[in-house]
């Protein structure tokens, strides 16, 4: 039922392994970690203090600097990502009905940057120092409403804050309303910058970072005897969604479908998800049937590897669950350990990735996994360099904190 | 330098415009685009920059450079 189908026809990737899709690509394929120690500060103090950083971003960058001023990084990286994505779809918005595009991205934390920096100067210079942009600068729909000024965009559009959850979620939400005929034309993803030195603060609260400083490329390792949690990084990922037909109408090169989604919550603690993965599995089972997909379908799952002992355990547990005998023939892997885990862009980072993989025809590779631990062993992993292989169908996980679930299947065309 | 060098001068450094694209007699809006968040930090720029209190309604995006001038040069006595 291809009509049914929602297609992936244009993608862009803000990231810290790189801006450009050809040059991520080439380094999540050789396995390149893109993991260093936070310099644009001191954060030495700081209990975890290493990150995937995104580089040269204004040498990709058409923002002006006059609007520059008055947003946040993650603003800005949303719109390059957005050009970047029209562009690699080439779709004209001269062409396209603007009450009929919309805009969907998740986000978990705002523009803290920004934000910070105003009340530094609220509390310093008093009420005159405060730009008057702060307000419209730092809530995390913001990026949402800069594209749609930028670009005029006035259709169906949402922001989804769900943790690190959000930019899956909001993909998946984006599908439906595809589906719905709600809008022609959608951009769907997430942005976050979390390393501003309150941002990075407040990701070290929850005790689920990595604090593996001395070596930061080795520090995320998840499904790893020693984990010690995961690695923050910033960035953004966005993709241009069309109706199959509308895609085949409009000539658009299709990258992959999205054809199906499934989203549960755990409901037992604020942080750590149940350590039984119930929930996610039926999160996955849901994404499945609404695929029309049976286990045995898939040839990819790319995890969520939060590298905490719950996260990690729960998650083995419940594709355990639904693939039964068949979970150890499935290659898996978590491609954010190469970059960073970009709490709420991770889910749309990860799609991307597993797009790219299936046009190429290789499984992503994990880093740092070296000696299993014991209540994760029993799934393909893939380390270190991609694995050839053809991809036709795949399933993406993305979890937030306190147990939020969200799974998308992705085919190849 | 004058009065209405130094308002225009404030406005291109403060919203990172080229000189010339800032026209004496145009309003704000017109030849800028300038909206009123915006404005709400040209005044603020201009009160730090003369040293002089400056209401919101007196200097506004329908107002040109030259009109800005003459509202600070009043209030310079």
């Amino acid at each position: 039922m291809k009509n049914g189908k929602i297609a992936i026809v244009g993608i862009g990737v803000v990231a810290p392994s790189g801006i450009d899709k050809r040059v991520f690509w080439a380094n999540i394929k050789a396995g390149r970690c893109a993991i260093k120690k936070i310099e644009r500060y001191d954060s030495s103090l700081y209990p975890s203090h290493i990150a995937g950083q995104v580089h040269e971003l204004d040498a990709f960058s058409h923002v002006s600097s006059r609007l520059l001023q008055k947003i946040d990084p993650f603003a800005h990286m949303a719109l390059v990502a957005t050009e970047l994505a029209f562009k690699d779809a080439g779709v004209d918005l001269a062409q396209e009905n603007l009450n009929r595009v919309g805009i969907f991205m998740g986000n978990a934390l705002g523009g803290w940057l920004y934000g910070e920096t105003e009340l530094r100067d609220l509390y310093i210079e008093g009420r005159e120092g405060v730009s008057p942009y702060m307000a419209s600068a730092w809530f995390p729909a913001a990026p949402q409403g800069q594209v749609s000024i930028y670009y005029g965009i006035k259709g169906y559009s949402k922001t989804v804050v769900s943790d690190r959850a959000s930019s899956l979620m909001a993909i998946g939400q984006a599908r439906k309303i595809l589906l719905r005929g709600k809008a022609d034309c959608v951009v769907a993803g997430g942005m976050e910058a979390p390393l501003s030195p309150y941002g990075l603060l407040c990701c070290n609260t929850n005790g689920d970072l990595s604090v593996n400083n001395a070596h930061p490329e080795e520090a995320y390792r998840p499904f790893d005897k020693k984990r010690d949690g995961f690695v923050v990084g910033e960035g953004a990922g966005l993709m241009i969604l069309e109706s199959d037909s509308r895609a085949r109408e409009k000539g658009r090169k299709i990258l992959a479908y999205l054809t199906g989604y499934g989203t549960t919550c755990d409901g037992v603690d604020r942080i750590k998800p149940s350590r039984d993965g119930r929930q996610l599995a039926r999160a996955i089972r849901m994404a499945l049937d609404e695929a029309g997909y049976k286990p045995g379908d898939v040839d990819y799952i790319c995890l969520d590897g939060s590298a905490t002992p719950e996260g990690d355990e729960s998650e083995v547990r419940a594709i355990k669950e639904v693939f039964g005998a068949a979970a150890k023939d499935v290659p898996v892997s978590a491609p954010k350990t190469i970059f960073g885990n970009l709490l709420g862009a991770s889910g749309a980072l990860d799609v991307i990735v597993t797009v790219l993989a299936m046009e190429h025809s290789m499984v992503p590779p994990m880093l740092n996994l070296k000696d299993v631990a014991p209540e994760c062993a029993g799934l393909d992993f893939v380390k270190d360099k991609a694995r050839e292989k053809e991809i036709r169908r795949a399933l993406v996980i993305s979890r937030g904190r306190g147990g939020i679930n969200a799974v998308l299947a992705v085919e190849r065309p | 330098m004058d009065t209405k060098g130094q308002v225009k001068d404030v406005i291109v450094n403060l919203l990172k415009v080229k000189p010339e694209e800032v026209k004496d007699d145009q309003s704000l809006e017109q030849c800028l685009g300038v909206d009123s968040t915006e404005m709400v930090e040209v005044c603020i720029a201009l009160q730090k920059s003369f040293g002089v209190q400056i209401q919101e309604k007196e200097v506004a995006k329908y107002h040109s450079v030259t009109e800005i001038a003459k509202v600070i040069e009043g209030k310079k006595g």
